[in-house]
């Protein structure tokens, strides 16, 4: 069971009880609640009626009771109506489209133009008052609703890759339709009932309130209320009791359906949770790493740890990363999915979500530790002496600004003084510098309205905005055509030449490392597992997870070789080498102890307690 | 190889064109595939190559009849494919051709077990007697190189490179003779990557299948594929086999493409062909060649007449007016 | 700007078709709208009085020729008389129009002052005490229906308390202030709920944008946390809880009926409960038609401050 269903309990409970008072009010053996005994007006409780009597001299509890009868079976049975029909009209409008689409869709826009309360007034009118007047008026009413649902999830099933697979083996269309697309739809259609069920219960009491639903003398809250009213100067607890059984019905309606809701929501249940909230002040942080020499290097990070709070524990999806980059270098970061890359680069940059901190290490930049830097201060430095750019240039460029004007924010936030026309004017300069064609017009353009390259530039323009001494990019072509990601690079290392500044480029693709690095660090697991020259590091692998990785690559003659297994989750590292359960030259010693990063020569490192015992045996073999 | 054997598949003229959405129409249709001719022989694996925008989806979707095409004639073992013909005709041949997508995630239903995803199509085609299913399932996985134990386990509980596993097993069961393959592997990592794709090589070779391979990533269209069709805005620019291709593209296009492809060997690295600006809208595509825009080689003439696709010696074939004088 | 006609033929059409609709279903029901106006208490009307009757309706020309004068009545703004009185169903409407509207924008304002800073600071302080209050009182607005809210603070602050009128009107010209205090409880009745539903979505939909890339690039640019809550998460929160605010706007145009009748205001909901239960056809269709454009018009001119609020919209 899901943890979120727990949450449906009590509420569905307490519906489930209302329901079941309501189906056995017959057996209650409660007073007839529509005999009158004027002697007993407004007779407060006494025995065989706790809750008094009313104006008529009838017994409350027993009104109340059956009260809920009328309004649950108006609810219940206009719901039914409006479900078994609006489905089976948005099914079909959402598969077989065309006309039958446009008519399923449009008319139900149609009873929308009616406010509700409206469209049961007129129907009261023309047929009358009373409960099956109010059942077909809540069914019309609720139609649209159960249409639209399903209609939308239909038609967002359709977009699905497994129905289309199921169409590609030859299904026919009921069969698709039921087995299919029914089972996926079912959830948010039962959300749309109970929602209705709650709001027909609603509208069924105002109406009866109005003195237009169900007729007197037949019990209904709606017109307990009404009736109450006349003596709430000398009776108010009369106005009480039904007020009470009509708000905690509809308040248990209410929280099933946001149970409901939650519960079906694909995305509370299948989805990786929700990171990168607004950033709160970084929690404080454990002793620094003393950094005695002044650092030569821009950026200097060493034995990061990153650590995330999960309901399953903490997990470490970095674990003791330590690398550097200097000025006009370009340092590449590469691994696969699950690695700890992108993880390495927005802790340097102050962006965690608010679940993960930094727990050991050290990042210095410009003789300050990022890692221990107040906000305000990182602030300062974030898109100024530091920029980033990420992957997807669509999600990550508000579409409601202008490009100008987010270029131009990015500039006036660290330049006092500076005005919105010159920022705006360096921002047309900037859109220029990264070739965006006829820059003036572009920069009143919004981000829909330009091509994915286009929008990657002006990502690459803000970050530049401020002459960054550390630029990082993380997989900023991984979204991009190779033609365009090409130009991508080519102006990176343009930009990089241009301004000396240092770039750290995180990515998945070797090929890209090859083109645009001079160092490349190797991570796994989330651990740095080599780390060299670009040259060094392609042309004579260490550790087996690189050898392996070029292997997989299909760049050569020789086919690509896959790497068996797959990555072990942070909740589940091994307490020795994390590659050990997918490597060809695994020892027991392997899985004994964490191997340590070890030097390996001017500027190289591995982590692997083999690695010159398999070097020496390759140097043997080409031999 | 083409030329001894018959094609299995055979598209000719093949057009598609989207209409523009809304109830109005507003807005250019939009021309995914324009006058393409294909064909793929039993056994052969065809690689269809382009950026996002050049209709190899879309072809692949029209081949399987997944969508009416808008001009042209497809055969499938000689029998024309036609919108009208009978609906059991149609699904009798639906069993012959198959399709793995490329999203791992989102081509397997969240909500049923996979053993019987798996088993659909040997349901609807009534191939296996119900009592037998779990049987074939089992063996379907075994195939595919997954424990045939994990049937009863729901897509959440598999990693992407086993999903996609998953997805091949499905397509199989059908025992079909073309299947097309969806960019299969560029949802996933490199090292599960190449697992894929040697699972993949090894049925075609295995069942003979023939594979329509699309994908965007050049490299591992070249370790797979025979022959290659290279897309640009709906047409075709090239063809010809793998190798040629490749050692020696003839389109500047292909050219293009294959320079921008990162290369970890130094010594493969082409010089760099730098295209500019980006590739045009197919609900506005220019004038003549398709690719005159960006083309460092285009003329006056180029903006005329739509190129034809010519032979080139061999299987070779390119649409571009200026390719011996290029070469 | 195709797009804005576009629309607003879109709206000129439903309008009409919503005209068709009631004078269908007025004429298409079973049974003599002449008949049933004159029965009264199970007694068979005169058949003379009857006749009279369709004839001064018009009921007894064939039903295009109704329709079709119906309709240009409509386009004229002429809604015919009152069945009961004879007064012209416009200058009735005219006249009480303004004080639904007024009820129903004061319960706006509430709802927007309330809901959306109160919707954003849960938000951003997620899980806090703050947070979960205010969300139990949410749900607890939202499952008390108005006419018991309205009930009950009859009943605490007029009958108990004895601080306001239990109802009435004065027009504002008349006395500023007794206006203002006979609006305070219709409007805090009227703007409960919608208090509650703006809240709701305003702090969903600031989750939301919190979670969104655009919100990292914004922080990545060295923004100060003022300016990436205001530029970048309130603006593009506020999109969806102002289509939410607009569609609840247009569900209260109908729901005020039972606000105005608990605190006995004069809005358009007296003359529609008095035409209902005389059946009085020109009035109900009057006043129908009339709030269900005024609902139509709502929608439109969401839809236009959607456009200019999401530069997205205008091309789809």
């Amino acid at each position: 069971m899901r943890p979120g269903t727990k949450r449906l309990w009590v509420p569905a409970g307490l519906v489930a009880l209302i329901v079941l008072l309501a189906l056995l009010a017959p057996l209650l053996g409660l007073p007839d609640p529509v005999r009158q005994d004027v002697a007993q007006r407004l007779a407060g409780p006494m025995p065989g009626s706790p809750l008094g009597r009313d104006e008529f001299g009838r017994d409350v509890l027993s009104r109340l009771i059956w009260g809920a009868r009328s309004s649950l079976a108006v609810a219940f049975a206009s719901a039914s109506i409006a479900c078994l029909f609006g489905t089976i009209l948005g099914l079909l409008g959402g598969w077989f489209r065309g006309l039958g689409e446009f008519l399923a869709v449009r008319s139900m826009d149609i009873v929308l133009c009616f406010p509700p309360v409206l469209l049961a007034l007129l129907v009261v009118t023309l047929l009358g008052p009373g409960a099956g007047t109010l059942i077909m008026v809540l069914s019309v009413l609720y139609l649209p609703g159960f249409v639209r649902v399903t209609y939308a999830e239909v038609l967002s099933a359709r977009s699905h890759d497994y129905v289309e697979a199921v169409r590609a083996l030859g299904a026919s269309a009921g069969r698709i339709l039921t087995r299919t697309v029914l089972p996926n739809v079912a959830g948010p259609i039962l959300v749309q009932f109970s929602l209705a069920v709650a709001s027909a219960v609603v509208l069924e009491s105002g109406l009866s309130f109005l003195g237009l639903g169900v007729v007197p003398p037949a019990p209904s809250w709606g017109l307990m209320i009404r009736g109450a009213r006349a003596t709430m100067a000398q009776a108010p607890l009369l106005l009480l009791w039904p007020c009470l059984a009509l708000t905690l019905t509809i308040l248990a309606m209410n929280l099933l359906c946001d149970a409901l809701r939650d519960a079906m929501d694909p995305r509370t249940a299948t989805a990786r949770p929700r990171l990168r909230l607004l950033d709160r002040v970084l929690p404080g942080l454990v002793p620094p790493a003393p950094n005695a020499e002044a650092p030569e290097a821009v950026l200097e990070v060493g034995g990061l740890t990153v650590e995330i709070a999960t309901p399953r524990g903490p997990i470490r999806p970095v674990e003791d990363v330590s690398f550097a980059v200097h000025a006009g270098e370009t340092l590449a970061i590469v691994g696969e999915s699950g690695s700890g890359k992108s993880v390495t680069a927005t802790s340097v940059m102050g962006l965690l979500p608010p679940a993960a901190r930094p727990v050991a290490g050290a990042a210095w930049l410009e003789g300050r530790d990022l890692l221990r830097l107040p906000e305000p201060e990182l602030r300062r430095l974030r898109g100024g002496a530091m920029a980033m750019v990420f992957q997807d240039p669509m999600s990550s460029l508000n579409p409601v600004h202008r490009v100008g004007d987010q270029i131009a924010e990015a500039i006036r936030a660290h330049r006092r003084g500076v005005t919105q026309a010159q920022a705006w004017s360096r921002a047309v300069d900037l859109l220029r510098r990264v070739g965006i064609a006829d820059p003036e017009r572009r920069a009143r353009a919004y981000p829909h309205e330009m091509s994915g390259g286009m929008r990657q530039r002006v990502m690459i323009a803000m970050a530049v905005a401020n002459e960054p001494k550390l630029l990082i990019a993380d997989e900023p072509t991984t979204a991009l055509d190779v033609t365009v990601q090409a130009q991508i690079l080519d102006l990176l290392a343009e930009l990089r030449r241009e301004t000396g500044m240092a770039l750290i480029f995180i990515t998945h693709s070797l090929g890209v490392v090859a083109e645009i690095a001079d160092r490349v660090v190797v991570m796994y697991a989330g651990q740095v597992v080599e780390q060299g020259s670009v040259p060094e590091v392609f042309g004579a692998p260490l550790h087996p997870y690189t050898r392996a990785l070029l292997a997989a690559v299909p760049d050569g003659d020789t086919a690509p070789a896959g790497i068996p297994g797959v990555v072990p989750q942070p909740h589940a590292f091994p307490v020795g080498c994390r590659f050990a359960a997918r490597c060809p030259h695994a020892k027991p010693a392997c899985e004994a102890a964490p191997p340590a990063l070890e030097g390996a020569g001017e500027g190289r490192t591995v982590r692997c307690i083999r690695w010159a015992e398999i070097g020496a045996k390759k140097a043997e073999a080409v031999a | 190889m083409s030329a001894a054997t018959p094609p299995l598949v055979e598209a000719t003229g093949l057009s598609k064109t989207f209409a523009a959405r809304g109830v109005f129409r507003r807005g250019r249709p939009v021309q995914a595939v324009r006058r393409v001719d294909v064909s793929v022989a039993r056994g052969e694996a065809l690689g269809v190559v382009g950026e996002s925008g050049s209709g190899k989806s879309t072809l692949g979707r029209l081949l399987l009849g997944l969508q009416p095409a808008t001009e042209g004639v497809i055969r499938f073992d000689g029998q024309p494919l036609d919108a009208t013909m009978p609906k059991a005709e149609w699904r009798r041949l639906r069993r012959r051709m198959q399709i793995v997508f490329q999203d791992p995630f989102g081509s397997l239903d969240p909500r049923r077990r996979i053993g019987a995803q798996i088993a659909d199509g040997l349901a609807i085609h009534d191939l296996v007697p119900a009592a037998e299913r779990a049987g074939r399932v089992e063996e379907l996985l075994r195939q595919v190189g997954l424990d045939p134990t994990h049937a009863q386990r729901f897509p959440h509980e598999f990693s992407g490179g086993q999903r996609q596993r998953i997805g091949i097993a499905r397509a199989l069961a059908t025992g079909p003779e073309f299947l097309v393959a969806d960019e299969p592997v560029s949802a996933l990592d490199v090292s599960i990557q190449a697992q894929v794709v040697a699972l993949m090589d090894d049925l075609r070779r295995r069942l003979g299948l023939a594979l329509l391979f699309i994908s965007h990533d050049l490299p591992v269209v070249r370790h797979l594929c025979d022959r290659v069709v290279v897309m640009y805005l709906g047409r075709v620019m090239e063809e010809g086999s793998a190798e040629e291709l490749f050692r020696a593209p003839a389109h500047p296009y292909t050219r293009a493409l294959l320079s921008a492809t990162p290369r970890i060997d130094p010594a493969r690295r082409a010089k760099r062909i730098l295209l500019q600006g980006e590739p045009p809208s197919p609900s506005n595509p220019p004038s003549g060649c398709a690719f005159r825009t960006r083309c460092a080689h285009a003329t006056a003439a180029c903006a005329e007449v739509v190129p034809e696709l010519r032979p080139l010696g061999g299987e070779r074939r390119v649409a571009c007016i200026r390719a011996e004088e290029i070469a | 700007m195709g797009w804005v006609a576009r629309r607003i033929g879109v709206s000129l059409l439903l309008v009409w078709i919503v005209a068709s609709i009631v004078f269908l279903a007025i004429h298409l029901v079973p049974g003599d709208p002449a008949e049933l106006l004159l029965s009264s208490g199970g007694v068979a009307p005169d058949p003379g009085a009857v006749a009279e009757l369709r004839d001064r309706l018009g009921l007894n020309l064939p039903l295009a020729q109704q329709y079709v004068s119906f309709l240009s009545g409509v386009v004229r703004g002429d809604l015919g008389t009152s069945l009961v009185d004879e007064y012209p169903v416009l200058d009735e409407i005219l006249l009480r129009l303004p004080r639904t509207l007024e009820l129903i924008a004061a319960g706006a304002l509430i709802a927007v002052l309330v809901g959306i800073p109160a919707g954003t600071l849960a938000a951003l302080r997620r899980g806090s005490a703050f947070d979960r209050i205010a969300s139990g009182v949410a749900a607890l607005l939202l499952a008390v229906p108005v006419f018991v809210v309205g009930t009950l603070l009859v009943l605490v602050f007029a009958q108990i308390l004895r601080w306001m009128p239990a109802g009435g009107y004065v027009p504002l010209a008349e006395d500023p202030w007794r206006h203002l205090t006979l609006l305070a409880l219709p409007a805090l009745a009227i703007g409960k709920g919608l208090v509650a539903v703006v809240f709701r979505m305003t702090r969903a939909s600031v989750l939301d944008a919190l979670s969104r890339d655009f919100v990292r690039t914004a922080r990545a640019k060295g923004l100060s946390p003022s300016r990436v809550l205001m530029r970048h998460v309130v603006r593009n929160a506020l999109i969806p809880v102002l289509t939410v605010l607009a569609l609840h706007m247009g569900t209260l145009l109908g729901g005020t009926v039972l606000v105005e009748y608990v605190f006995n205001w004069p809005g358009l909901s007296t003359p529609l409960l008095r035409a209902v239960e005389a059946r009085d056809y020109p009035m109900v269709v009057g006043i129908v038609l009339t709030i269900s454009a005024l609902f139509v018009l709502l929608n439109l001119v969401m839809d236009l401050v959607y456009a200019a609020l999401d530069p997205r919209i205008r091309h789809a």
